[in-house]
């Protein structure tokens, strides 16, 4: 199977980096290679960009860069605090700067129509500059707040309809301007603010003697359960 | 006419799994729809936070009951890039081997499930003959028939076993002469013709937009496949191309469209375990031992605050994306990840699908829903 090869990748991602910093750079967005550590090494474009620019740099990398593909939304809680067991000194994962980070992933794939009849058969090696499929990481980082926000891209790519409802469902981090947001994994009745992969929501962690002794755990108490509250 | 609200599911063949499409109807005509999930999420991504990388890889397994091994190795790509992990030749071959068996598997599951909704019930029956046939060499390597837990980061947990290779060729060759019986079979069928062609039209420029991929956009006349846009393991030294389809109506691929392109993928799926087999580094007939540096480095087991990382994997239903975290466990040190997200192709799928199918009539709705693959287990995570 013919692929893309290293130096396409490079050139790819270089001027993809060169081209954001130049456009964006004065507004405070930063872009720079990075590279997998493992496997075949081939780099991708990582941006830091402040949430408030992030719809106009959405804007310009989807019509003017080509990146056609949003393929995931992740959000992440970063807490002053977090005790991995109840009632055990923890650590903190955040800093009053970074509470929240969005981390979106995208794929430049340059995908076209083909003509009725017709179908596009992409040679690898022959491909060069805005066609290389090239992968880009963007992080917004939010600071420590009780109602983390972001703008939506749904407009954008329509892709990302269900990834935002799918962070807010999980991670809790509301999308400013986006329709018809709603519960998608979670129950649709849960309490508004449940929000189970915040970090104050923990798992019960049990070992294997426990499992084999109560298998159905009706027997399990809380951690924290002979602790005066 | 006046319009109502239909609920199909969360018990209904048109499903394949367990979720809820509300459709409004005017007479037979579809007019709006909304899919409902999340029936069987189970919270794949918290429970993770606290199991290290090794543990994690039975429950990527369980994403998916139909191609579990894609999952898998979806996952511990995602990993090995987090934790730096350096992998031999040998494993790559192996782990490229198994996935390309589960994708004809998953293929043939999806064929068999496909073709009663269309209403040909034979294929269902020979369709799970034949994934017995992958199904055991799989069970050769992981030693389970479903959920096989094989690969490991930074290799495989065993080598192939000796006559793998000659039973895998022979039921190759078997499985070929089997795909042309069902070409026949399905190609000739006007029932089947009937209920695909011309039904549940997409564009390929649309999907993308909305997050599609895999077969799914393949079929629509893009060879866009991302073992070769994004290589990975050792795609690019193996025979094989992206299977790939004719767009045949104006308004983009159909249903037939979507059978074909997966005929054509088990086809090349064949070509590369072949051809993998004929280039192995030491050879197929070789065995050798668990942990032998063959098969399997021993990686780093902590990944500390700050490293990430990720990986667009090509699974049987489309693009499966991990993101990990470092730096998680009991006091941060990052034996556990500190976050973990899945990307799951059909979680994106079925909402596009839903909006795709408006304007057919109620009984295109298992015909289009179905020539999608969709998969509820890694839907709902």
């Amino acid at each position: 199977m013919q692929s893309i090869s290293s130096e396409q990748n490079l050139s790819a991602v270089g001027m993809a980096v060169e081209d954001t910093n130049k456009r964006f750079g004065e507004a405070g967005i930063s872009a720079e290679v990075c590279q997998h550590r493992s496997g075949r090494k081939y780099s991708f474009v990582h941006i830091n960009c402040p949430p408030n620019h992030w719809v106009s740099l959405a804007k310009w990398l989807r019509f003017e860069q080509g990146v056609d593909y949003l393929s995931m939304i992740t959000g992440i809680h970063f807490p002053l605090e977090f005790e991995f067991f109840s009632g055990q000194p923890g650590y903190a994962p955040g800093t009053p700067e970074k509470g929240w980070e969005v981390i979106i992933h995208l794929t430049r794939k340059g995908i076209k129509n083909p003509k009725l009849g017709e179908q596009t058969v992409i040679n690898a090696s022959k491909l060069v500059g805005m066609d290389v499929p090239l992968e880009y990481q963007v992080s917004l980082v939010l600071p420590q707040t009780d109602e983390p926000k972001v703008p939506s891209v749904q407009s954008i790519w329509e892709g990302a309809d269900w990834n935002e409802k799918e962070t807010w469902d999980l991670v809790g981090i509301e999308f400013e301007g986006h329709d018809n947001m709603m519960r998608v994994l979670n129950p649709h009745d849960s309490p508004p603010g449940f929000h189970p992969l915040q970090k104050q929501y923990k798992i019960r962690y049990h070992n294997h003697n426990e499992m084999y002794d109560d298998a159905q755990g009706f027997m399990r108490k809380p951690l924290d359960s002979d602790k005066k509250k | 006419m006046a319009e109502m609200w239909i609920t199909m599911g969360p018990q209904h063949p048109m499903t394949h799994g367990l979720w809820t499409l509300r459709v409004k109807v005017d007479g037979e005509t579809v007019v709006d729809t909304v899919p409902e999930l999340g029936y069987i999420h189970r919270g794949v991504e918290k429970i993770c936070e606290a199991r290290d990388f090794t543990q994690i890889t039975p429950y990527c397994d369980r994403l998916c009951y139909a191609s579990a091994m894609t999952w898998a190795q979806s996952y511990i790509y995602a990993a090995e890039d987090l934790l730096g992990a350096e992998v031999p030749e040998r494993a790559e071959y192996i782990r490229l081997i198994a996935v390309e068996m589960q994708r004809v598997a998953s293929h043939l599951m999806w064929l068999g499930a496909y073709c009663p909704d269309v209403g040909n019930l034979t294929v269902f029956v020979w369709c799970l003959r034949d994934r017995e046939l992958f199904l055991d060499l799989l069970q050769e390597l992981g030693g389970s028939r479903m959920h096989y837990n094989f690969p490991r980061v930074g290799g495989v947990k065993r080598d192939l076993p000796i006559g793998f290779a000659m039973r895998a060729r022979a039921k190759i060759e078997m499985f070929r002469k089997r795909l042309q019986e069902y070409e026949m079979l399905l190609d000739e069928s006007t029932i089947f013709l009937v209920r695909t062609q011309g039904v549940g039209a997409c564009k390929a420029e649309e999907m993308i937009n909305a997050g599609v991929t895999g077969p799914n956009i393949r079929a629509a006349g893009v060879n866009y496949d991302i073992r070769w846009a994004h290589p990975y393991s050792v795609y690019d030294q193996i025979d094989g191309l992206a299977a790939v389809e004719k767009v045949s109506s104006n308004e983009g691929s159909d249903c037939y469209d979507r059978y074909r392109v997966r005929m054509t993928e088990m086809i090349e799926s064949c070509n590369m375990i072949i051809s993998a087999l004929d280039s192995i580094p030491g050879g197929a007939e070789t065995h050798y031992n668990k942990k032998d540096e063959m098969i399997y480095l021993k990686p780093p087991i902590r990944a500390p605050a700050g490293q990430n990382g990720f990986h667009h994997f090509e699974d049987s239903r489309g693009e499966s994306t991990f993101y990990l975290a470092g730096g998680g466990g009991k006091k941060g040190r990052g034996e556990f990840p500190y976050r973990m997200s899945i990307r799951s192709p059909m979680f994106i799928t079925i909402p596009y699908v839903s909006k795709a199918m408006i304007g057919y009539k109620v009984a295109d709705i298992p015909a289009i829903m179905g020539s999608f693959d969709p998969c509820i287990g890694e839907t709902d995570r």
